[in-house]
């Protein structure tokens, strides 16, 4: 039965080929585009390099303090993290680290931009970066303030060239020379908390901001490390209380909020406490995609219909000789299935040859898109939806052709 | 008769015809109707970044550099800390590069820093962007005064503080009043700021954003406590040799501060992409929407013709000529549209009348017209292919077949 | 066999009513060979329609083969004319996407067969009424009689006991009208089907065994 069902599908495919061919573009480049964009938000929150121990890490990216008129928000400062969030019992470690600030390098009158950070030691405990050489900076030499430098794999090519070492080498950002003792592969922007060229010991920042500043807010993330996953709970739980004790910095606030989140809530985190910001960017996306897929949705039925109403003549007659409404809706749906998933399968294709485009393209250093079996899924899935969707309101009009005005009809 | 009468009485016939098959084109509508709310809205966008490229940028940004500092001197005394950085500046004036200078508040044009506060005036209170700025700020980065003037040393004993605002500011407190010398304040039933000047917008956010309303500060001896920025003219000759030698000066003078020096044209680039991705973006998905409708569109008419392949031979049968016919498929086609159009058009105009987004009502007027073109345009290229089968078919066949 | 009893059928539009049977009574025996004429608008389409249960009356009561068909539900329905009945129509309804082989095989899809006894009763039917050598073709490379001898072979491809012709010679010249007369008066005679047939020609009809005129929805004589 199924076998006759494919048949006649394809026969039908073949027979209207332009109706085929609207319908396999429409879905084909919806697919594209939904699919391009699953790789590229998976890659952003999927992407754990150099984050491995992200299933039992929290992380606080945020200090808020609240009033009637006023809001104050921003990047906790470190003497907040080192001090208060260093008080917790539950994090076994925590890594600090400033956001990347940009400087320029003056080498042989070239201009070099360069993106620094400053981390402290348990930074390198808690993230897994790969050395390409050497390796980072110790306690010992955080506690020191030496001047030494773990670079990326780009900073070294653009500074140093196409040189086989350069652990022990100098290099100079922000009139200071430090010297090279490791080089790691690169990370993406987009991955922003822990993306660098030029990764640096907290120590040696001029300016002093990680001992004199001791507000609550400045210029740092913190990362707290859990025994293991059971204990996440527990230790966002310690922090929420922690927050809780601190007093106001001034007259003009009543509250202060910070959060220890998870890496997802922690990205999409803009300061706002009365709308979560995994809310917001859920909701914008799913807006983005219900306007992409209601026009190809709506003309895909259409189409359907047409098709149908083409050959009620030949749903007349198979009426006629003994098939109930509902075999013949089935048989509709198997060819719209059919459709879709030939749609998906010329989608996935286009998808591949779009994101070596994008990947080549190279518009964001370092990020490389890929198709892997969630994006895959997710591909099948939205499939389906199409097929389901577009075909279910023109089988139920069909389901109701009178034999009589069918057979008429043609 | 005359052609005027037949093409009436031909509207008014197909329009009847449409009518009684509204069932059946329910859908062909609802997708013109869905269709023209999205090219709507790409266009309410393109016309908002059009507007907004061609007014002008506001100042002249080619070899105009700005070097970030932190103000790490360490002193309380505020005669020390001014005689430091005049010290500087005159140091980096004297490099023969340097064509002006001027100390600044963080928030620099093509920057992200922002930093906002109400500007009250009787029962006006619009918000603006504060900008602190010294007397050489105009020079600096050329911007444009087209009422009043610039503040001079003079300004320093001003018993009122002399402000400048932009023109955006001066229409949303003023209106077409004169703007020189009034009074305005900082908080609600205060009139400690008086209007000395009013200069042409900066497009502060790139060339696809508008021109903010803005207040403009005069730097006090003070200032130098919290100022992070320094705005500098060069010389076209200024090159990546001269840059590393400023940065050298600078670095060696202020030993605890981290010195990042930023190019404007490259600053500019940066804050439009902001703007232009999501654009690009947005465009090459309408693109594909447009042509998945086009060619449902035509799919759907082409298939229409085969249905009624009986009523057209009827029609040739009684004296219609095939130019007819066509345009017939045509004219039915748009009729189409227009219904779906109107239905459209009633959604689109609650935008500017509920004025959302706070954008200008001519922008959502010009992208409501720009897509009513668009969408019969879309139409009748659809239809006239399929129109044009129409009138090849032979009467005698199509009413054999039946 | 058919047993039809004060049939009457109403058309009714939200302005217009039309009676389009008006009280017919019918009844059909087993094997017999039935023919039934009248000038158009008659009704004569409408009453095929209703014994074949493709359509049902506003009024009045039918009964085939001892079953009476008014509160059968959809399904029901189906599968009786799937089992019962076979079905020609005047412009054939063959479907253009399938071979002839597999129009053929149509009812029995319907069914529960397997493929290869499919193939064969399809094979048998199709030599019945003289088409083996047209197996693998499509319906638009045949002729209009071959079309019709199709579709006969679709109609007495499941056995059923009934079958209902709507104006099976009306598209054909006069040749082929009677090449398709003499294969349903041959299955008549044959396997003993009965057979219902609409027609306007005379000379058809009366090679028939017995002939029913209607006028303007009622039974005249």
């Amino acid at each position: 039965m199924l076998k006759n069902y494919f048949k006649i599908a394809i026969a039908v495919l073949r027979r209207r080929k332009f109706f085929t061919f609207i319908s396999l573009f429409g879905i084909s480049f919806t697919l594209t585009i939904l699919l391009v964009l699953t790789a590229f938000i998976e890659k952003v929150v999927g992407d754990n390099y150099p984050d491995k121990k992200r299933d039992r890490s929290l992380y606080v990216s945020r200090v808020s303090q609240i009033g009637k008129n006023t809001t104050s928000s921003g990047p906790p400062s470190f003497y907040f993290l080192s001090h208060y969030a260093g008080s917790l019992k539950t994090p076994v470690k925590i890594a600090i680290s400033s956001g990347f600030s940009g400087t320029n390098t003056y080498v042989n009158n070239k201009k070099i931009a360069v993106n620094y950070k400053y981390t402290n030691a348990e930074y390198w405990d808690i993230l897994e970066y790969d050395f390409l050489e050497g390796k980072a900076f110790n306690k010992l030499q955080v506690d020191n303030a030496e001047k030494v430098a773990v670079i990326s794999e780009d900073m070294k090519k653009e500074y140093f060239g196409d040189v086989p070492s350069v652990t022990g080498q100098y290099i100079e950002a922000d009139n200071v020379k430090y010297r090279v003792i490791g080089v790691v592969k690169n990370v993406p922007i987009t991955s922003y908390m822990t993306y660098s060229d030029i990764y640096l010991p907290y120590t040696v920042d001029k300016s002093g901001g990680y001992k004199s500043n001791k507000s609550y807010q400045g210029g740092y993330f913190g990362i707290l490390l859990a025994n293991s996953k059971d204990d996440m709970d527990k230790m966002h739980n310690e922090y929420e209380q922690m927050v809780q004790r601190l007093p106001v910095e001034g007259k003009q606030f009543d509250h202060v909020y910070s959060h220890a989140d998870t890496y997802v809530k922690s990205y999409v985190d803009s300061g706002d406490e009365n709308h979560s910001g995994t809310f917001i960017a859920v909701t914008a996306i799913s807006i983005f995609v219900f306007i992409l897929m209601i026009l190809p949705t709506l003309n895909l039925v259409n189409i359907n219909i047409t098709r149908i109403m083409e050959r009620s003549s030949e749903i007349g007659v198979r009426k006629a000789f003994g098939a109930s409404s509902n075999t013949l809706v089935y048989q509709f749906i198997v060819e719209n299935i059919i459709l879709t998933l030939l749609g998906g399968v010329i989608g996935v294709i286009l998808s591949v040859v779009a994101l070596q485009v994008i990947n080549s393209a190279n518009l964001i250093a370092n990020l490389q898109l890929t198709i892997n079996f969630t994006v895959l899924f997710i591909g099948l899935l939205v499939c389906l939806v199409f097929g389901l969707l577009s075909g279910v309101y023109p089988a139920w009009r069909m389901s109701k052709l009178n034999v009589v005005t069918a057979l008429k009809a043609q | 008769m005359s052609n005027h009468l037949n093409q009436d009485i031909m509207f008014k016939h197909l329009f009847k015809l449409i009518w009684n098959k509204k069932k059946q084109n329910f859908l062909l509508m609802s997708e013109m109707l869905v269709s023209f709310l999205v090219i709507f809205a790409v266009f309410t966008l393109m016309v908002y970044y059009y507007n907004n490229y061609k007014k002008p940028i506001g100042l002249d940004y080619q070899n105009l550099w700005v070097v970030d500092y932190n103000n790490t001197y360490n002193t309380k005394n505020t005669d020390s800390l001014n005689s430091y950085y005049e010290n500087l500046r005159q140091t980096i004036k004297s490099m023969p590069q340097v064509k002006e200078i001027s100390f600044c508040s963080d928030n620099v044009p093509f920057s992200q820093n922002q930093w906002t506060g109400d500007v009250h005036y009787k029962n006006a209170s619009p918000g603006a962007d504060q900008y602190l700025a010294e007397d050489s700020y105009v020079a600096t980065l050329n911007i444009k005064l087209v009422e009043g003037r610039w503040f001079n040393k003079a300004d320093a004993v001003a018993k009122i503080q002399p402000v400048i605002i932009n023109e955006d500011l001066k229409e949303k407190l003023f209106g077409n009043d004169e703007a020189i010398g009034k009074l305005v304040g900082s908080e609600a039933n205060k009139n400690d700021m008086r209007v000395i000047g009013v200069i042409q917008g900066v497009k502060a956010k790139g060339d696809y954003a508008p021109a903010k309303a803005a207040i403009y500060k005069r730097t006090d001896t003070g200032s130098f406590h919290w100022l992070g920025k320094i705005m500098i003219k060069v010389t076209p000759d200024a090159d990546a040799a001269f840059e590393g030698k400023l940065y050298k000066t600078l670095a060696n003078y202020m030993r605890s501060s981290n010195i990042e020096i930023e190019h404007m044209p490259y600053k500019l680039k940066s804050t439009n992409l902001f703007y232009v991705v999501p654009m690009i973006i947005t465009l090459i998905v309408a693109c594909f929407l447009v042509i998945n409708v086009a060619l449902g569109l035509f799919g759907v008419l082409w298939y229409n013709i085969n249905k009624r392949r009986g009523e057209i031979g009827l029609r040739r049968a009684i004296g219609a000529s095939g130019q007819s016919v066509s345009s017939q498929l045509v004219y039915e086609s748009l009729i189409l549209a227009t219904l779906s159009l109107i239905v459209g058009i009633f959604f689109a105009v609650q935008f500017p009348l509920l004025n959302v987004f706070d954008l200008k009502a001519g922008v959502y007027i010009v992208a409501m017209i720009l897509s009513i073109i668009f969408i019969y345009f879309l139409v009748f290229v659809c239809s006239l292919y399929p129109g044009r089968q129409a009138a090849g078919i032979y009467p005698a066949v199509a009413l054999h077949e039946e | 066999m058919i047993h039809l009893n004060n049939i009457e059928k109403v058309y009714r539009t939200d302005t217009v009513q039309t009676l389009a049977l008006n009280s017919v009574s019918l009844d059909v025996a087993k094997g017999e060979f039935l023919s039934i004429m009248g000038p158009s608008g008659c009704g004569k389409s409408t009453l095929l329609n209703i014994i074949g249960l493709l359509d049902e009356p506003s009024k009045g009561e039918i009964r085939i083969d001892d079953q009476k068909t008014a509160n059968l539900s959809d399904k029901q329905l189906a599968a009786f004319r799937n089992k019962k009945l076979g079905f020609i129509f005047q412009s054939y309804h063959l479907i253009n996407d399938l071979q002839v082989l597999d129009n053929v095989e149509l009812p029995l899809l319907y069914r529960s067969t397997t493929a290869k006894e499919r193939k064969q009763l399809a094979t048998e039917a199709l030599a019945k009424v003289g088409l083996s050598n047209r197996v693998k073709h499509f319906p638009n490379q045949l002729s209009g009689g071959q079309k019709q001898r199709v579709a006969i072979a679709r109609a007495i491809v499941g056995r059923p006991e009934i079958i209902l012709a709507d104006e099976p010679t009306g598209n054909l010249d006069s040749a082929m009208g009677n090449e398709i007369m003499d294969i349903l008066i041959q299955l008549n005679k044959q396997d003993g089907t009965t057979i219902v047939m609409v027609t306007h020609d005379e000379n058809m009809a009366h090679k028939t065994h017995r002939l029913v005129r209607l006028f303007d929805g009622s039974q005249v004589q």
